[in-house]
This record gives C-alpha cells, structure tokens and sequence, in this order.
C-alpha cells in the first residue's frame, strides 16, 4: 500500500488534521484499509431474514451486498455483483429468492453465491460456447466472511479479521450485549438521512460526553441528561470502538450552579405530554444511556425504550448516510411497540435531539472544506487517550484522541 | 379507516375540507407554528412515516405523535431547543379527494411536495407523499384532523426533517 503523502500535526491526537475529513486520497485509503480491511462491518439484523431466501440489499463501504439467509442456521453475505459482465443484480432493498439471477444473460447463482447455470454454456446448435477451461467453481459471487452474534450479522471483505469477539474485545463485550443480549429481535423500522458530513464526525461524536448537554439543549431541558451524571466512558485496548454509557442523575453535592451556569436550559419548560420520554426499565443495570460504537460501521444505542443500530454508509470524503434500524424484542407487547415508535420521535432525520448532531456536522464539514493547509480541530478537553478508560465524569475528549490513536496506525500517517 | 364511503361528501363538505387544507399549509408555509396543534383535535395521530415502514407495518415515523400535547411538545422542541441551519419549507399539495365520510368524519387523501431552502442554497425537493387523513367535525362543528399521516415516498431525507408538513 502506498504511503499517504500527510504528516500529523507535532501535537499528535489533540488535534485532527482538517484533512482527513476532505482530502479524496485520504478517503480512499480508508476504503481499503478500513472498509474493506481487516474489520467487522454492520450487515444487518437476523430478524430481518426469517426464512431461507429471505434477503436485504445493504452498503458496506462503498460496495453493495446481498445478506441471504441460504439455509436454515447460515445466513450468507455477496457481493451484489454479476461474475460475468459486472451488472449489479438485485435491486430491491429486500424480498426473497430461490436463486439469484442477473437479468442481463441470465447466470443464475445458488443463495450461497455458487454459480450454478450459463445459459448457451455449450453453444447453439454445436457453434460457439463458453470457453473450454471454464470453471463455475471459480465464478461464484464474492462471498465476505459472515458471523452472526447475538442476532446482528457482521461481514467481513477480509479473511483476517479476527472472530467478533476478539475483535470487539472484552471491555466492549459487555456494552454491547447489554442491548443485544441474545434474545430474539423484532424490527420496529428504518429511517434513513443523508449527511452532507464525513463519515468519521458521527463516530466521533457518540465518543463525545462534552457535547451532549451543550449541544442537546432538548436533554437538559427535560430532564433526560445532566453534565453532573455519573458516566462511563469505554474504550477498547486498540482505541477503534468505544462505548458511552451514563446513570441517572444523581446529587453530587458541589453545587447545581456549576452544573448548569454554561447550559442554555430554561426550567420553565415542560413536556405537555410526558409520555414523549416516559421509561419502563428492560435492559441490565441502571444506565439511561448506553451505547456500543463498532468501529467503523455502527453504533448500537439505547436511550430510554428506544434501541437502535445507526449504520454509517461512506460516500465520499464529504458525505455519509445513516441508517436507522429501531429494533425491540419479539415478545414486546402492542404497549411496548408504541412505546418505542414514540420514543424514535428523539431520533433520525426529525429526531428531537438527533437533529442537532446531523446539523452540526453539516457546520463542522463546510468550516473543514475552506479550512487553510495545515489547519486541525483541537481535542484537549480531559486528559489521555485510549490507556485512559473508564472516565467517570462527561468533560472529556478522550476517547476521540484513543480513536485517532488506532485510525493513524492503521492508516500509517 | 371507519369513514363509510357509502355517504358521498357534499359540494358544500368538500368545499370546506380544501379551505381546511388551505389555512394548514399556509400557517405552516408562514411559520406560525404555534398555531398547528390547534388543526388538530386533542385525541389525535400525526405521522409522516416512509413508504417503507407504512408498507411493511413497522411502525417506526421520522416524526410522530400521539396527542395534541406531543405536537406542542414537538413546536416547543424545534422553537426553543432543536439546533439547526435556518431554512423555509412551502408545501405544496395537490389531487385532494374526500373519500367519504359519514357526514361528521371524513377520508381525505391528497399528495404533497415539499421544497427546501436553506437561506445560502438554491431551493430543493425534500420530499414527497401522500397524505391519508381523517378529519372530523366538532362539536363546535370545527374541522379537525384526528389523524394525519404523511406517507413519504422521500426515504432518503437530506440530512434534517424540521418543520411538519
């Protein structure tokens, strides 16, 4: 792989090149060396595939795939792209298949992604024909590696990539099947935005506990977060994932003054129908707020009854889209499911507070796009980065200097 | 729906139907916000959910509410808290039909385009859909929606859904 012509800022991860939210060979670089690297990204959700031929079509990267369920306990994840003449195959975002078929000559191919037929593969008649040493065995569809935890498919371009858990490693492990603890999950739906932002800033920001009641003015205000909360801040050994989780508020003495004077809350607010955020507790443990940021793909979130997978798809160094998948357990009941919908009024492209994310990063691209040379953001609030775990308090950017410690090594800049 | 379609609205039900749809659209093209809920009865539904979630039977809106509250709660969120870049949405909606009715209660469907425009931007397509419904009249023979649901083609939204449609 070539060298990136960059050099770091002498400061290291307290401040983060301009460019590596705008620079195209940058951006391409993270496409092989992330995306399609030695890394699990997000394939979707076994709830999704419920019977042999179920399957979606979804993005990782760049680069489109089939997910399939091919038998009964094996889900299969191709890329969705004809050996023969390149022709995308499948457009729908989801159905079911016997076989998979490209319009274009008709090459059909098993849900595993085997080649199975070349119409005319003899010729016509005796004349013409596939050639001789051709081999269907060396023509199926790309298939990634694929392993399924926890009810959530993960898929793999590389065959390196270590076994899931090893790869999330163990401080994660417990963020993250703390909402995906193994039982079965039922789809409550999808909302998709499309973010004139690079992809990095929506990870960097579920690692970000500074931003949350300043920028969120919506949590404060009612009651659903305060800076003086006990928080845990997660990272693992390698910096790459991260996870951020906060207890209910609790009185910390030392005054409510300092905890309030730099918010921008006016008490007289109040919901005129609480129900908007009204809780019933279903997961381990006291958290309101946990989150399992999978580098690089998703973050797995739940706050309040709403539980969702935010799918981060790249495109280009100046935009992404994200992917909503809500999601509740198949034994929800009809008061549960509404529960749920309601509170996804807090996410997505209309969300009460997710809004403010989407927003901002649209601001902090277009400041970054007219930046001069040699200009970085600059992350100093807290102290340490990715040896500095379990930080109890929210005024702190560790854990974006721990992701950028992982991100240069496995860029080499 | 429960609305009959064996009831056939009048010249006179139609006719205050559009005047309904005309006064929503412009108070929310004016950005009278807080005027909104009052379109609304207080036991009521607002959607605007993607063709995809409406069509699956998920369940899952971009924006939604169970109550007049919740939409006042929705108008104070995007008034006083929401941080976004300043921008106009004009609504613009099209082939209204009253379904039938029952003579207090109406099935009305209608399409709707809605152009963006953010203050520093050529104006844009945000969206389109369809709406389907229901609107009664009071007991000050009022109209009122009791439900409406935007169904939107737009799954893709341009980063931020704000203001209602």
């Amino acid at each position: 792989m070539n060298r990136i012509a960059k050099t770091w800022p002498a400061a290291g991860v307290s401040e983060i090149p301009y460019w590596v939210y705008t620079d195209p060979e940058v951006y391409a670089a993270e496409l092989e060396r992330i995306w399609y690297g030695d890394h699990w990204i997000y394939a979707g959700l076994e709830a999704e595939l419920p019977q042999v031929g179920s399957y979606r079509t979804t993005t990782l990267g760049e680069r489109q795939v089939i997910v399939v369920r091919s038998a009964p306990d094996q889900i299969s994840v191709l890329e969705n792209r004809c050996r023969h003449r390149g022709v995308r195959i499948c457009q729908l975002r989801s159905g079911k298949l016997d076989g998979i078929t490209c319009p274009y000559h008709q090459w059909s191919y098993a849900l595993d992604g085997a080649l199975q037929g070349v119409p005319f593969r003899r010729g016509i008649k005796g004349k013409g024909g596939m050639a001789r040493d051709f081999s269907p065995s060396d023509y199926g569809l790309l298939r990634l590696k694929v392993e399924v935890v926890n009810g959530v498919i993960w898929a793999s371009f590389s065959d390196k990539t270590p076994p899931f858990r090893d790869y999330l490693g163990e401080k994660l492990w417990s963020s993250y099947e703390r909402i995906v603890d193994g039982r079965r999950l039922r789809i409550v739906g999808y909302s998709r935005q499309s973010i004139p932002a690079n992809w990095k800033l929506v990870i960097e920001n579920i690692r970000d506990p500074y931003h949350g009641a300043l920028l969120h003015v919506f949590l404060p205000t009612f009651g659903l977060f305060r800076p003086d909360q006990a928080s845990e801040l997660r990272m693992d050994e390698t910096g790459r994932h991260g996870s951020l989780m906060s207890l209910p508020a609790r009185d910390s003495g030392g005054g409510h003054e300092d905890v309030t004077r730099d918010l921008a809350v006016d008490a007289s607010l109040q919901l005129a129908d609480k129900r908007l955020i009204e809780a019933v507790k279903e997961l381990k443990g006291v958290e309101t707020l946990g989150s399992c940021s999978v580098f690089p793909s998703v973050i797995v979130l739940q706050q309040i009854n709403a539980l969702q997978v935010r799918h981060i798809v790249p495109k280009g160094p100046g935009g992404c889209e994200l992917i909503w998948t809500h999601f509740g357990f198949e034994k929800d009941d009809e008061e549960m499911r509404r529960r749920r919908i309601r509170h996804g009024n807090l996410f997505g492209p209309a969300g009460l507070v997710s809004v403010d994310d989407s927003e901002v990063f649209a601001m902090a691209q277009r400041g970054y796009e007219t930046a001069e040379d040699g200009g970085a953001t600059v992350v100093r609030m807290g102290t340490g980065g990715r040896e500095n775990r379990d930080e109890g308090h929210m005024a702190t950017e560790s854990a974006i200097r721990g992701l950028y410690q992982y991100y240069r090594e496995v860029m080499g800049l | 729906m429960n609305a009959s379609r064996e009831n056939p609205p009048t010249a006179s039900h139609r006719e205050a139907i559009r005047a309904l749809y005309d006064a929503y659209f412009e108070t929310l093209d004016d950005g009278r916000l807080e005027e909104w809920p009052e379109f609304f009865a207080d036991e009521c539904r607002y959607r605007i959910i993607t063709r995809e979630n409406y069509e699956a039977a998920q369940g899952l809106c971009i924006m939604q509410a169970d109550s007049k509250g919740m939409l006042t709660d929705r108008v104070r969120a995007i008034l006083k808290t929401q941080v976004y870049a300043p921008r106009y949405y004009r609504r613009f909606y099209s082939g209204l039909r009253v379904l039938g009715g029952t003579g207090k209660e109406w099935e009305v469907r209608q399409n709707v385009l809605i152009v963006q425009t953010l203050i520093d931007k050529p104006s844009e397509i945000l969206g389109c859909g369809v709406g389907r419904d229901r609107v009664v009249s009071n007991a000050s023979g009022e109209l009122k929606f009791v439900d409406r649901t935007l169904v939107f083609d737009t799954e893709m939204i341009r980063n931020s859904l704000i203001y209602p449609a």
